[in-house]
């Protein structure tokens, strides 16, 4: 129930349009990218997928999280900007339930974005790779594992929108967050483990360097300890307020 | 009998003390008129009430259920309105009420009651966000009567009304504990319109309760002290400025 009452918040506020464009986006980077380096990726060696998830997901990760971002605070923002989150507090509701319906959306969203973008990546792949069979199941291994590392992120994006109460705070948190993490070096494996760095990882990359139940556990965990901090903050705020 | 009861509720903010050992006793189906000075505590022990602060001391009942433990079974029983209409501006008044009406479990011919109560069925379909001030307060007055919950926590429900609206929402206070069998606990700094409408009243300054009781009560008190008893307004601001003396404040 609290999943349609907070769909039904969103109403108007622009967030679905917004994931809409930002997918669309994202999608058609691959494409505009091989209408230029066509001869290049083609001659490349590995998987049709691989490649082009090589070649373009950097970008497209970028994205997906700024999209994220804009989206969390897009939430919390119609929560504090007429005091509808106080309108909440004293309904017979918990706190907890609504922020957790708010992260079932922002991850369905986000899985829609991964896949359209992996349904492009295979498209490109099918065009202009003579030698691709499509696999199903590669492409939703690689979409599971991109939403999965890409999760932590969303969810640590929605506590920080939770808490600030100025939109354009929490909106400018998420971006120096993002260009702080894009800058840590890919291959580490700690570094790589990090909200806002773990998107960035590829499932063929992994694969290779056998990292990919690593990637998956911990990013697993961190979503489930962010989640984890909301309710105790939340428990917290009251204390203050 | 007390639906709500407090027992030294107590809530601090850092060495700042809003609530002092507060003892509140609201009988069931009354209009409790909650009156003090800006800053006084009223507002803060609403909220305590709601579970939107912490009690730093002390407890409360409300109608048999303790805080924290049954915080949300409390909530299904209060309708509230806090300080601001809380609503979201991107859904118009009756996408707002339709949320309110989903969580309660409320059947959705409760919507149209709760507009028609506060007057504002016209403006259904209007977005919240364009509404005027007045409109916005019928709007989390109707947020609150939504249900027609046993009991009503409102909080200057008629900042930003016109007099008519004024006179329509005292009226409309007035008549609920005897139309719903409702207790209402309102705060207002209108003291005529307390006057008007309350059963008890209970006065606060700086945290502490001055009184509490009947109006014919209060009249009796201020008698005593020495106190003018002409009209309400006259008495509580003398009592206000007497407190205020005594703690070696201002006037």
């Amino acid at each position: 129930m609290s999943l349609l009452i907070e769909s039904q918040k969103l109403k108007r506020t622009g967030y679905l349009p917004a994931f809409l464009a930002g997918g669309f986006l994202a999608a058609a980077f691959p494409v505009v990218y091989m209408m230029v380096k066509a001869k290049e990726l083609t001659l490349a060696s590995g998987k049709p997928i691989a490649v082009l998830m090589s070649a373009n997901w950097q970008m497209m990760a970028m994205l997906n999280i700024l999209i994220s971002i804009c989206g969390a605070c897009t939430m919390y923002h119609t929560e504090y900007a007429d005091n509808g989150t106080q309108k909440m507090s004293v309904l017979p509701i918990r706190q907890g339930n609504l922020f957790f319906s708010k992260f079932v959306i922002a991850a369905l969203v986000l899985s829609v974005m991964v896949v359209t973008e992996m349904a492009v990546l295979a498209g490109c792949a099918e065009y202009w790779f003579p030698s691709y069979v499509f696999d199903l199941t590669e492409i939703l291994k690689t979409a599971g594992f991109q939403i999965v590392v890409t999760l932590p992120t969303v969810m640590l994006m929605l506590v920080i929108a939770s808490a600030c109460k100025n939109m354009w705070v929490s909106l400018g948190i998420g971006v120096i967050l993002v260009f702080t993490f894009s800058i840590f070096p890919q291959d580490n494996a700690v570094l790589g483990l990090f909200p806002f760095a773990s998107p960035y990882q590829v499932l063929s990359t992994a694969v290779e360097n056998s990292r990919t139940a690593l990637y998956v556990i911990a990013c697993g965990i961190e979503t489930a300890l962010f989640g984890i901090a909301e309710v105790i903050y939340l428990k917290v705020r009251r204390c203050y307020e | 009998m007390n639906i709500i009861e407090t027992q030294n509720l107590t809530k601090t903010y850092g060495d700042f003390t809003a609530v002092s050992h507060l003892n509140l006793h609201i009988r069931k189906g009354s209009v409790y008129g909650f009156l003090g000075p800006n800053g006084a505590g009223k507002s803060t022990t609403m909220k305590m009430f709601l579970g939107l602060t912490k009690p730093t001391d002390g407890s409360f009942h409300i109608d048999k259920k303790t805080y924290p433990s049954d915080r949300v079974s409390i909530l299904k029983e209060v309708g509230s309105f806090i300080e601001a209409p809380a609503f979201y501006g991107n859904l118009t008044g009756e996408e707002n009420l339709q949320i309110i009406q989903k969580i309660l479990g409320l059947p959705k011919s409760c919507v149209d009651d709760a507009l028609e109560l506060v007057g504002l069925t016209e403006f259904r379909k209007r977005l919240a966000k364009k509404y005027s001030l007045g409109m916005k307060q019928r709007l989390g007055l109707a947020g609150a009567l939504i249900g027609r919950p046993p009991i009503l926590i409102l909080d200057e429900p008629t900042n930003g009304l016109d007099p008519v609206g004024i006179h329509e929402i005292r009226t409309l206070i007035r008549s609920l504990p005897q139309k719903y069998d409702c207790t209402v606990l309102v705060s207002s700094h209108l003291l005529p319109e307390v006057e008007l409408m309350a059963d008890d009243i209970g006065i606060l300054n700086h945290g502490h309760l001055l009184f509490e009781g009947t109006m014919d009560d209060l009249k009796r008190s201020a008698r005593a002290a020495g106190f003018p008893t002409d009209n309400l307004e006259d008495t509580f601001l003398a009592m206000i400025d007497e407190d205020n003396q005594r703690r070696g404040g201002a006037a």
